[in-house]
C-alpha cells in the first residue's frame, strides 16, 4: 500500500516536476515568474487535438509540430511583450506575465470553447507491476519522457555552448554580456526553452486530465511551489521538490482523505519557508527582519 | 565706510524680508493644495453619499456599487503593502476570508451587530497578519508571493475541512442590522460607503504620519532608514498587519452584501490576483489608485458578461499595455498633469527655494 502510494506520488510529481523546470529555466535568467507558462502548454494541447484530428498526424510527428509551436509561442512572447518591460523590477515582470496568461486563456477559450475535450490519444491505464506495486504504462511512459527531458537539459547546461553562456547570464548578465555573450538572444532561448518543455507538457498531461483553458491552472501553481521548495535557483532543488509535493499529496490522499490532497503542497511550502527561507537548495535572496 | 555698511544690512533686511514674504506665499499656495484635494474627496464621497436619492439609482446598481467600494478597500489594504512598503502579497483572499467568516460566524451563533461584526474582522485579520508577518517577512519577492499564496490555500483548507467553518455548504445569513436597523441594499450600500470613507481617511493620514514615511524609508533605503532609527521588523509587521486589518474589513462587507460565504470563492488564486491586479493597473502609490483599479476589474467582466472570454483578452491587454506604458499606474497618468501645473505654479512664486526636481520617470 505504502509503496504503491509511493509510485503513483513519484509518477504525478515527474509531471510537476517537468513544469518545475521551465519555471527555473526562466526565472534564473529573467527574474520572471511566469504564470503564462501553463498556458503554452494549453494551447500546446489544444493543437494537439487539432494536428491529431484534423490533421491526420501520427502522435510524434504531432509532438514535433507542437514543441516546435510552443517554442515560437514562448519566443514571441518574449520578443514583443517581455522585452520592452525587460529592466522593470519583479512585480512588473509578474503581472505582466499574468496579463500574458488573460490573454491565452480569452483566446482559447474563445477559439475553441470552454468544455472540456478528451485527447484523441487514450491514456494507457494498462497496470505493469515494477517492484511489487502497481503502475500503469502511460504514467511509466511519462516518467520515462520526463526522465528523457531532464537528461537532454543537463547536457544542453553542461555539455553545449549555449547552455553554458546561460548560466553565465544567470550568474551575472552584465559580466557575461562584456565577455561577448549576447545576452538578450540567451533570454529569447530561454523563453523558447520554457515553450519547448510547456509542449511536452501539454502533450503528456492532456490525454491524464482532458484539455480546457483551465487545465493547466493547479498543475502549475503546483511546479510554483515545487519550484519555490527548490529554492527557484536549482534544477536540482525544482525536481526533489516536485517528486516530494507528488509523494506527499498521494499520501495525504492515501491516509487522510482526498479534501487535504490538493492543499498539502501548499502547507508544505508554508511550513519550509518558515524555517528555511531561501527553499531548500537556496543559494540567495533571503530578506532579512 | 560705515554709510556702505548700512546700505548693506538694508540691502540684506530687503532679501530677507522678499524671502520670508516668499516663503509665506508657497506656503500659503502648499496649503490650498491641499484644501483643494480634501475639497475633492469630499465631494466626491458626498456625490456617493447621495447617490441612492436619485429615481433612476436601482437596487441592483447600489449592491454592483457596494461590490465595487468592497473591491477598492480590498485594493487599498494591498496598496499599503506594495505601494508604500514594496512587498508584493499574492494571499489577500486569505484575509478577505478571515474577515468574511469571522463576522459571517458571529453573525450566525451570536446575532451581532453589522458594526460588531466589521470591527471583529479588522481586529482578528490584523491580528493573523501580525503573526503571519513574522514568517512572510524573511522571504523575498517571489518567495513572498509563493508563501501568500500558500497561506491563502491554506485557510481555503482549513475552512473547507473544519465543521465549524461550514466551508462546504458556505453560510447563509438572512438579514444584516446595523445598529439594531435591518438594512438592504440602500443601506448596505451606505455602510460601504461610509467604511470606505474611514478606510480611505486612514490610508490618507497613515501616509501622511511619520509612520508612513517609516514604510516609504524602508522601501527606498532600507540601510539608510535603519541607520535613522527606523525599526525595520516593527515597521514591517506594522504594515503588513495594518494591510491585512483592511482587506478583512473588505471581507466581513462581502459576506454581507452577497449573504452567502463560501470558502471556494475566496482561496481562489485568481481572486487574490484581481485585488493585486486593481492594485497595479490603478497605481500603487497614489490613493487614487485603487479607485481607478478596483472600478476596472469588477466592472470590465460585469459590461463583457456575454463576452466572458473577450473580456479575459481585454483585462490582458489593459495590463500588460498599462505596465509598458504607466508603470505607475493609471492613477499617476491622471495626476501627472495636475502635479505639473502645480509645481510650475510654485516654481513661478517662489523661484529656487522650490525644490525644482523633475518627477522620476518610471
Amino acid at each position: 500500500m505504502l509503496g504503491q502510494q509511493i509510485l503513483s506520488g513519484l509518477a504525478t510529481g515527474s509531471l510537476y516536476a517537468l513544469t518545475a523546470i521551465a519555471v527555473v529555466v526562466v526565472f534564473r535568467n529573467t527574474r520572471t515568474i511566469n504564470l503564462a507558462q501553463g498556458d503554452f502548454a494549453m494551447v500546446g494541447a489544444f493543437l494537439g487535438i487539432i494536428f491529431l484530428k484534423e490533421w491526420g498526424m501520427n502522435y510524434f510527428a504531432m509532438l514535433a509540430l507542437v514543441v516546435l509551436c510552443c517554442m515560437a509561442l514562448g519566443g514571441f512572447v518574449e520578443r514583443v511583450v517581455m522585452r520592452p518591460v525587460a529592466e522593470s523590477d519583479w512585480l512588473t515582470l509578474f503581472t505582466t506575465t499574468i496579463g500574458v496568461y488573460y490573454i491565452l486563456h480569452g483566446m482559447a477559450g474563445w477559439i475553441w470553447g470552454r468544455d472540456t475535450k478528451a485527447f484523441p490519444v487514450s491514456f494507457e491505464a494498462t497496470p505493469v507491476e515494477v517492484f511489487g506495486a502497481l503502475i500503469s504504462k502511460g504514467h511509466l511512459y511519462n516518467m520515462a519522457i520526463a526522465l528523457l527531458i531532464g537528461g537532454v537539459l543537463w547536457t544542453f547546461f553542461t555539455k553545449t555552448k549555449q547552455g553554458i553562456a546561460m548560466r553565465a547570464v544567470t550568474d551575472d548578465p552584465e559580466t557575461a554580456y562584456l565577455m561577448g555573450i549576447p545576452v538578450k538572444f540567451i533570454v529569447t532561448l530561454t523563453w523558447v526553452m520554457a515553450g519547448a518543455i510547456a509542449g511536452f507538457i501539454g502533450v503528456l498531461m492532456a490525454p491524464i486530465i482532458y484539455v480546457s483553458p483551465e487545465m493547466m491552472d493547479e498543475i502549475l501553481i503546483k511546479g510554483y511551489v515545487a519550484a519555490v521548495f527548490g529554492g527557484l535557483y536549482s534544477f536540482r532543488g525544482a525536481v526533489i521538490g516536485a517528486l516530494m509535493i507528488g509523494v506527499a499529496e498521494n499520501l495525504a490522499g492515501g491516509y487522510l482523505g482526498s479534501h487535504y490532497k490538493t492543499s498539502v503542497a501548499f502547507v508544505m511550502i508554508v511550513v519550509l519557508l518558515a524555517f528555511r527561507p531561501q527553499g531548500l537548495v537556496g543559494i540567495q535572496e533571503r530578506r532579512e527582519i | 565706510m560705515s554709510i556702505n555698511n548700512n546700505q548693506n544690512t538694508d540691502i540684506q533686511a530687503n532679501q530677507n524680508e522678499e524671502t520670508r514674504a516668499r516663503i509665506s506665499t508657497v506656503k500659503n499656495l502648499k496649503r490650498r493644495f491641499v484644501r483643494n484635494d480634501v475639497l475633492a474627496m469630499v465631494l466626491l464621497f458626498g456625490l456617493m453619499l447621495i447617490a441612492p436619492l436619485f429615481p433612476s439609482v436601482k437596487g441592483w446598481m447600489l449592491s454592483q456599487a457596494s461590490l465595487v467600494i468592497i473591491y477598492i478597500i480590498a485594493a487599498l489594504g494591498v496598496m499599503v503593502l506594495v505601494g508604500f512598503t514594496g512587498l508584493v502579497s499574492v494571499g489577500h483572499g486569505g484575509f478577505l476570508a478571515i474577515g468574511a467568516y469571522t463576522s459571517a460566524l458571529l453573525t450566525l451563533h451570536l446575532g451581532v451587530d453589522l458594526v460588531v461584526g466589521i470591527i471583529a474582522a479588522l481586529l482578528m485579520s490584523g491580528l493573523i497578519g501580525a503573526g503571519l508577518a513574522l514568517i512572510f517577512l524573511r522571504l523575498s519577492g517571489a518567495f513572498m508571493a509563493i508563501g501568500t499564496l500558500g497561506f491563502a490555500f491554506f485557510v481555503g483548507t482549513i475552512l473547507n475541512n473544519i465543521p465549524f467553518f461550514q466551508g462546504r455548504d458556505g453560510i447563509l445569513l438572512d438579514a444584516n442590522f446595523v445598529l439594531g436597523f435591518e438594512i438592504y441594499d440602500h443601506g448596505f450600500y451606505l455602510v460601504s460607503v461610509v467604511c470606505l470613507i474611514l478606510v480611505t481617511l486612514f490610508v490618507y493620514m497613515l501616509v501622511n504620519s511619520g509612520t508612513g514615511r517609516a514604510f516609504m524609508a524602508l522601501r527606498d533605503a532600507e540601510k539608510a532608514a535603519m541607520a535613522s532609527g527606523v525599526n525595520r521588523l516593527k515597521f514591517r509587521t506594522l504594515a503588513f498587519s495594518i494591510s491585512a486589518a483592511i482587506t478583512g474589513i473588505a471581507g466581513a462587507l462581502n459576506a454581507h452584501v452577497v449573504n452567502y460565504v463560501s470558502a471556494e470563492v475566496f482561496a481562489d488564486i485568481w481572486y487574490s490576483v484581481d485585488i493585486l491586479m486593481a492594485v497595479v493597473v490603478g497605481g500603487s502609490v497614489a490613493i487614487l489608485g485603487p479607485f481607478v483599479g478596483g472600478f476596472f476589474v469588477v466592472m470590465m467582466p460585469f459590461y463583457f458578461e456575454q463576452l466572458a472570454d473577450f473580456s479575459f483578452i481585454m483585462k490582458g491587454v489593459v495590463l500588460i499595455l498599462v505596465l509598458r506604458f504607466a508603470p505607475a499606474g493609471v492613477a499617476e497618468l491622471i495626476l501627472r498633469p495636475l502635479k505639473n501645473a502645480r509645481r510650475t505654479i510654485l516654481r513661478n512664486v517662489g523661484g529656487s527655494m522650490v525644490e525644482t526636481k523633475e518627477p522620476k520617470d518610471d
